[in-house]
């Protein structure tokens, strides 16, 4: 075996950008990972426990703890969910993928307000997030800048979705219009990202013109929920929908479901992930109707579809933002299908049972619960794997 | 090949490169540029087009390389992973240079045929 497996013997160059050979050094020193990204990460799972918490407390289940705290968790919990933690999370994969320091100072503010909103500080949190967002769009711009693309164009839309989201919060607008720009966010961010992998599939130029519209609906639907609820509810989650129909017909999940292992798991969590977003899309529209379908708008679309997202790439991303690798094992299908199970629960008996709305809320919280388990328990299993096969190598060489 | 098969297991059915230098290293090369595989497209870098070409001189050995996504946060990763390979399969004395470039930019025809038939092309 080799000795050199774990630790190449040589110096290896990156290069940024075309770099003329005789810069190769300079920019491999550029390049690398700015600042400790692992440390952001423990803040940030804290927010996640916040905005659990604050959940749960929503749905009706008592838990132990200071009140005041659990309170504004419950409160604040979207802003601490999509805001502290997921935009935390978005804007720093974003700045990891630009590679400039200036770029984590955005994800560094939203972080921070998740603490000021805990800690009372509401004005100061709306501020941070604010200047989070504006921090994010900046980065995405620069994106745009060094690769024009209809997905790079779509990121920075989504940028100003979070912005504009995040200045009515600061303005004291709560409810629907800021739900509504905060998930157009999350969704376009998403669909942006699908729309690059979907460049591997042959696609008619419709297909991509079909998506901008839809997109364009969904963003119009946000900026209309603010004036007249109704018609931008029903635009919103007709978009959710045609946005579901879309992805599963475009889609490589569709063709990685058939691979084997890591690849084949993502394009399961995709998969389920658009149907609920279509079942949020129906969800929404029903809720702009005036029928009683609220949870499943806003959980459809953050748990079914947002989670889903977020547990199918964490093998992949955590590597690369957290320096954490992962040993990839199908125990990662079991808190994905808890998810599904509780989601089912939540949503469906919920609907008119806020027992089993409980009930579905906290194992929707063990889902989330195992799926860090499973992440720590794989971390693990990799540094053993890599620990033994480095036995291996000194034993061969003695 | 079955159609539902990813291609990610054995070296490219066609030169998926150009390659400049000794003809003995091409082989190691690209069958370890070959291993890197990206998991979200279930394809090798090689397969999705992403290796602009490979260069053995002077002692280097020079790979010039691309993304799909400028946004794509794994880079650096995959960037790691073509280092390690290419440092397993060739000898000490050749220095490794990795290069990103987004010129020209990727575009989907730089698939190979069987990663076009992967992705039903």
């Amino acid at each position: 075996m080799d000795a050199r497996t774990h630790e190449p013997a040589r110096a290896a160059l990156h290069a940024m950008v075309s770099a003329p050979a005789h810069r190769l050094r300079a920019a491999a020193r550029r390049q690398r990972m700015p600042w400790r990204v692992p440390l952001v990460m423990l803040p940030i799972l804290l927010t996640l426990v916040a905005a659990v918490a604050g959940g749960l407390l929503r749905a009706g289940v008592a838990l132990p703890g200071d009140e005041l705290l659990l309170g504004r968790a419950a409160l604040e919990h979207a802003a601490l969910m999509i805001g502290a933690f997921l935009g935390s999370v978005v804007a720093i994969e974003r700045a990891v993928a630009l590679k400039h320091r200036a770029a984590f100072l955005g994800p560094l503010a939203s972080i921070a307000a998740g603490f000021a909103l805990l800690l009372g500080q509401s004005a100061l949190g709306a501020g941070l997030l604010l200047a989070a967002a504006l921090g994010f769009v900046v980065a995405s711009a620069a994106v745009l800048r060094r690769q024009r693309a209809p997905h790079t164009a779509l990121l920075l839309l989504a940028a100003l979705c979070w912005l504009a989201g995040n200045a009515a919060f600061a303005l004291g607008i709560g409810g629907e219009p800021v739900f509504a720009a905060w998930f157009a966010f999350l969704v376009m961010t998403i669909a942006a990202e699908r729309l690059e992998m979907a460049r591997l599939m042959r696609q008619r130029r419709s297909a991509q013109l079909a998506l901008f519209a839809i997109l364009g609906v969904l963003v119009g639907g946000a900026a209309l929920c603010a004036v007249r609820p109704a018609v931008g509810g029903l635009l919103y989650g007709a978009a959710l929908l045609a946005l579901a129909v879309w992805l599963g017909r475009h889609d490589i999940a569709r063709r990685t479901v058939h691979a084997h292992g890591l690849s084949r798991y993502m394009a399961v969590c995709l998969l389920s992930g658009y149907a609920w977003l279509g079942v949020a899309g129906l969800a929404w529209a029903a809720t702009a109707l005036g029928w009683p379908a609220r949870d499943a708008a806003l959980h459809a679309l953050g748990l079914g579809f947002i989670v889903a997202m977020m547990m199918a790439h964490a093998p992949v991303i955590l590597p690369a933002v957290a320096r954490l690798k992962l040993r990839f094992g199908n125990v990662f299908y079991l808190p994905l299908l808890l998810l599904q199970a509780s989601l089912v629960m939540r949503l469906g008996a919920g609907a008119t049972d806020p027992a089993w709305r409980g009930a579905g809320a906290v194992l929707n919280a063990a889902a989330l619960a195992l799926f860090l388990l499973v992440v720590a328990g794989s971390a693990l299993a990799w540094r053993h794997q890599q620990r033994s096969s480095l036995s291996l190598h000194q034993e061969a060489l003695r | 090949m079955n159609e539902a098969t990813p291609p990610n297991d054995a070296a490219p059915a066609r030169p998926a490169f150009p390659y400049e230098g000794d003809a003995a290293l091409r082989a190691p090369i690209e069958a370890a540029l070959t291993r890197v595989v990206d998991p979200e497209v279930a394809m090798s870098i090689v397969d999705v087009g992403l290796v602009y070409g490979v260069r053995v001189a002077d002692g280097r050995v020079h790979v010039r390389m691309t993304m799909t996504s400028a946004a794509c946060p794994v880079t650096d990763m995959i960037l790691e992973e073509v280092e390690t390979e290419l440092d397993r399969a060739l000898p000490e004395s050749l220095l490794i240079e990795v290069e990103l470039v987004w010129e020209p930019p990727w575009t989907p025809e730089r698939m190979s045929p069987r990663a076009q038939r992967f992705m039903q092309w």
